[in-house]
């Protein structure tokens, strides 16, 4: 079945507090942009749950079908961001990956943003008990040859 | 050293001295995959008791070895590594040692110094397994060396807990080395009492004056 909407892009609005979706309408094949104001929204909000209700509104859901509830808990985190006082920088840093940046020490939410960025390739990657070719213990032996490749993180002079 | 949580040396830790239970504790930095290593080898549905006023997560496993039972207990920490050094009661009595890094991360793997030393401070010669986690993101880590693991003489796993990769060995290997340090361990305590004998005895016949040397608890150097 062909798709009515295919979203292409998405992003926040925030006078008044939006998540903006752009689109292209199945049928004509037009580019179109959709408003979708987030109602009843504070900083103290739980954004998974905000993500949820707008996902599964009446007028909005038959556009929101290729967002997942991940990227839309993820503007929202912006839009609450915001009502916090933070800036757009600081809001996409936290919702980003930086390998060389220490998460020890991040605070419980900051560290949970993520995780949550983690839990992404993590979930792709899973393999579930109900999966087929699930294995519970799953053994793939590396054999250690001498020409591996010494690891780049080891070539510096503190104390490795 | 309270750290705005109880004080974790009020736990009854008096049992891991018998012979059927086992202590292993986890380190390494935060979000290096340390829970969700032990919530894929215990399978889902398995519920940890939640110490969350020592910031500790307990996940009992039960095993059989030489036909006795082993209760194990798998010591996890719930947000202590922030602190980069863990309260003495986590590593009190810990028969083996999992120590992880995120093969994504290299903050972590250098972490593994840090976290090693305070381990050998408090533990100077239980066996230690260095993990190498996450490899489904990045197979090619698996044809490299990390020299940290080599040098100290230690096992390096490459595991992922999201596919399952080498998780279960991994636990395994370590209930095993925990049970056969605690053999040997109470051996040669065994051993330097018998040794003490001979030697006091020895003493007798050649002067009176005899030095004291009780057993530590631990053996002072390492292999
Ligand atoms: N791709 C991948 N991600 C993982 C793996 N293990 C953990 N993660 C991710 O890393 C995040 C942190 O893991 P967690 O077990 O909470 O780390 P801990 O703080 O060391 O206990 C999780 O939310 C997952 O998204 C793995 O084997 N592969
Ligand atoms: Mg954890």
């Amino acid at each position: 079945m062909e798709m009515e909407f295919v979203a292409k892009r998405c992003g926040v609005r925030f006078d008044p507090p939006s998540i903006v979706l752009v689109y292209e309408d199945g049928k004509t094949k037009k580019i179109r942009q959709r408003i979708m104001p987030v109602r009843n929204f504070s900083k103290y909000s739980d954004c998974s749950q905000a993500a949820e209700r707008l996902k599964n509104n009446t007028r909005h859901r038959a556009y929101l079908r290729d967002v997942t509830s991940r990227q839309l808990e993820r503007l929202h985190v912006v839009l609450r961001d915001r009502l916090l006082g933070r800036t757009l920088e600081q809001s996409l840093a936290s919702l980003r990956l930086d390998p060389n940046q220490d998460l020890n020490k991040l605070s419980d939410e900051e560290l949970a943003r993520k995780k949550a960025q983690m839990d992404v390739l993590f979930e792709r990657n899973r393999k579930c008990k109900d999966d087929p070719d699930f294995v519970y213990d799953l053994e793939v032996e590396f054999p250690e040859a001498d020409d591996h490749e010494t690891c780049s993180w080891d070539e510096s002079e503190d104390g490795f | 050293m309270a750290r705005g949580t109880s004080d974790i040396s009020e736990l009854d830790q008096e049992k891991y001295d018998t012979d059927e239970q086992v202590k292993i504790i986890c380190l390494g930095d935060s979000a290096v995959g340390k829970s969700k290593l032990m919530e894929r080898f215990l399978m889902d549905g398995y519920r940890p008791e939640q110490l969350s006023t020592y910031a500790l997560t307990l996940y009992k496993y039960t095993t059989t070895i030489d036909g006795k039972a082993v209760l194990v207990d798998f010591w996890d920490t719930a947000g202590q590594e922030r602190f980069q050094s863990m309260h003495p009661s986590y590593y009190y009595k810990a028969h083996a040692c999992i120590m992880v890094f995120d093969v994504q991360r290299k903050i972590t793997y250098k972490n593994l110094t840090n976290w090693y030393k305070e381990l050998r401070e408090y533990r100077p010669e239980i066996p230690c397994i260095v993990v190498a986690n996450k490899i489904d993101a990045d197979m090619k880590v698996t044809q490299r060396n990390f020299n940290f693991a080599k040098k100290q003489g230690l096992p390096l796993y490459y595991v992922s807990a999201a596919d399952g990769t080498n998780v279960v060995k991994l636990f395994k290997d370590a209930i095993k080395l925990a049970m056969s340090y605690k053999k040997n361990s109470n051996n040669f305590m065994d051993e330097v009492m018998r040794e003490l004998e001979n030697f006091e005895l020895e003493q007798k016949e050649e002067s009176s004056d005899k030095e004291d040397g009780v057993p530590k608890e631990e053996k002072p150097s390492l292999p």
